[in-house]
């Protein structure tokens, strides 16, 4: 912990970095009950109002609907889902590359099979496709997807992770003590890992933000009446001519807190393997 | 040679494996969508006759198996069927044009990012921790965590709202081609640049650190060769290995990328089609569109694998001499 702070001193930018994911935090918390607009309101007397005309902070779109409103709704849904995600692959991505990398042979040798097989289409392509044949995307339909879509990149981090320790004494000494292949994996080597497990699953959540963000933008994300961020740069662009800042706004969003998460996971790798 | 050889049978055979999962996962996927194809393709007036004669012709009624086999015959064939919701419009008409503008499109922003990140990263590498490497990696970490659609709004707000010299949307005039056409590339072009810059130009900053603080650099420097021959002839060479491989590895992001950047700017490529065919759950088109992306991605990967063995002496000579 004394170590972290002393890395943090001497780090401005990931000061700066978990200044903007806490601003956003606060936003996505307390955000909404301060706002005096709701992400619906349809006003037709305010449509592509300027920023900071009639309390509109960050003037409205071509509904009349307050774009500052509808960016702190917003912050929830991604965050929500980007959250769930980067902790749902990092979960399944430590179980199944555990388990290949731990018993390795036919079992290993399938699942690297499998994982090749996926990693042969983007990620991005590879939800968007099925997310837009299941249609209506929810937040649980997301999450799943993406998740899946981003197993196999933490399934192999986790397994060559786990194949760095799996030959070290203190696991053949509880191998002799009779403990089990499950206690071993996840009692005795797991603890072990969390540095790089860690890092691994801070930079899947700028990638989680990333991938949400871009599948909301192509319309397979949330549906409305959800504010998503993405949705808003491509709903708003046909009137990017008349009211830049319906578009110029959500997306500095996405931009300020995928920056801020690359900067922070860039701290926390720097940190994690000095560590060592 | 041989190694090389080795290595494309190797790729051609899991490629099929690959394909022959991929589309039939697609085709299992149709077969849980909610709601009837048919019904979807002809709307909510659609007679019970009509759509009992769709479901015919399109095979709905065969078992998945069934079905999933007589596609792959007509596959080889070179028969990709027929559009679901352009009706008997064949997706052979369709494709091959936009397939065409994306490689196109992929190909100009290749040209514009993989000099620059190479040019940059080395700078950044060989000036570690001056003031020149402190700019460069910030704006590579800042481009790298944008995604394509925000910097391509970023670009338009600038190059079209306010200056006006470039075109908002990237569409061809009907009649045209994209070659009569090619300033609509630029925009879409630079908002891919824009997220592979950070990758490649992080990836060569660092290898260039490790090589000029190896032995064999060092022992250059002692030696007191000036140090731009060292820079250029004995450092460059070994680490633009690891950048290569970073290449390869996100042309999956690169693909990805086509697809965001060509529904932002409405530009007529495989990934807007794509994205077309998802919205107008266009089932055949879909499958085609993710056959070919997957037949692109792994024939990339390919290439970028035996360019990196190619320039790996370490590789290229095991086996080969003998």
């Amino acid at each position: 912990m004394s170590q972290l702070w002393y890395q943090l001193k001497k780090s401005p930018l990931a000061i700066i970095g978990i200044a903007i994911l806490a601003l956003w935090l606060f936003a996505a918390i307390f955000g909404p009950s301060l706002i005096p607009f709701t992400y619906t309101e349809i006003d037709s007397q305010q449509i592509m109002v300027n920023p900071g005309v009639k309390g509109h902070l960050l003037g409205t779109d071509n509904m009349g609907r307050d774009i500052f409103a509808r960016i702190v709704y917003g912050s929830r849904s991604i965050f929500t889902v980007a959250l769930l995600t980067s902790m749902l692959s990092t979960l399944m991505g430590v179980i199944l590359g555990f388990i290949a990398g731990y018993f390795g042979g036919k079992i290993d040798t399938v699942f690297l099979r499998a994982m090749d097989i996926m990693m042969a289409i983007p990620p991005l392509v590879l939800s968007m496709v099925v997310l837009g044949i299941l249609g209506d995307s929810n937040i649980i339909s997301l999450t799943l997807i993406v998740s899946i879509a981003f197993v196999p990149a933490t399934a192999r981090v986790s397994r060559g992770v786990l194949l760095t320790e799996k030959n070290k004494e203190y696991v053949s000494a509880a191998r002799i003590r009779g403990e089990s292949n499950l206690y071993i994996m996840f009692v005795e080597i797991l603890p072990n890992t969390t540095g790089p497990i860690i890092v691994e699953a801070t930079a899947r959540f700028a990638y989680s933000i990333m991938t949400v963000a871009s599948l909301g933008f192509l319309g397979v994300g949330l549906q409305p009446p959800t504010p998503d961020w993405g949705m808003m740069v491509i709903e708003n662009k046909p009137i990017i001519s008349q009211a830049p800042w319906a578009v110029l706004f959500p997306a500095l969003a996405i931009a300020s807190l995928v920056i801020a998460i690359s900067i922070i996971s860039d701290f926390v790798g720097k940190v994690l393997v000095n560590e060592r | 040679m041989k190694k090389i050889l080795q290595l494309i049978t190797k790729r051609m055979f899991s490629l099929i494996i690959t394909l022959v999962v991929m589309s039939f996962i697609i085709f299992l996927l149709v077969e849980i969508m909610p709601g009837d194809v048919a019904q979807m393709i002809l709307g909510q007036s659609a007679t019970e006759e009509s759509l009992r004669d769709l479901r015919e012709s399109m095979g709905l009624n065969d078992s998945v198996i069934r079905r999933y086999v007589t596609w792959v015959g007509n596959v080889i064939r070179g028969d990709l069927g027929t559009s679901a919701y352009m009706r008997n419009v064949p997706i052979n008409d369709l494709l091959w044009r936009r397939v065409g503008h994306s490689l196109i499109l992929a190909l100009a922003a290749f040209i514009i990012f993989v000099p620059l990140s190479i040019v940059l990263g080395v700078i950044a590498g060989v000036k570690e921790k001056k003031w020149a490497d402190s700019l460069i990696s910030f704006f590579g970490l800042a481009t790298m965590a944008l995604p394509e659609f925000v910097s391509g709004v970023l670009l338009i707000i600038i190059f079209s709202v306010q200056l006006n010299i470039l075109p908002i949307v990237s569409i061809i005039p009907i009649g045209e081609t994209l070659m009569q056409n090619l300033e609509i590339l630029v925009m879409p072009a630079l908002s891919i640049t824009f997220v592979m810059f950070g990758y490649v130009s992080r990836m060569q900053r660092s290898s260039m650190i490790q090589v000029m603080n190896s032995d064999y650099v060092r022992a250059a420097t002692l030696k007191g060769l000036p140090k731009n021959y060292i820079i250029f002839r004995h450092a460059l060479k070994n680490a633009l290995l690891p950048t290569i491989t970073i290449i390869g590895m996100n042309m999956g992001w690169l693909f990805g990328g086509l697809v965001v950047v060509e529904t932002l700017f409405g530009f007529p490529g495989m990934g807007s089609l794509l994205m077309t065919a998802i919205k107008t759950r266009d089932v055949p088109l879909i499958e085609a569109c993710v056959l070919l992306i997957t037949i692109i991605y792994a024939l990339s990967t390919m290439l970028t694998d035996i360019l990196y063995s190619l320039l790996n002496p370490r590789i290229r000579h095991q086996g080969g001499q003998s």
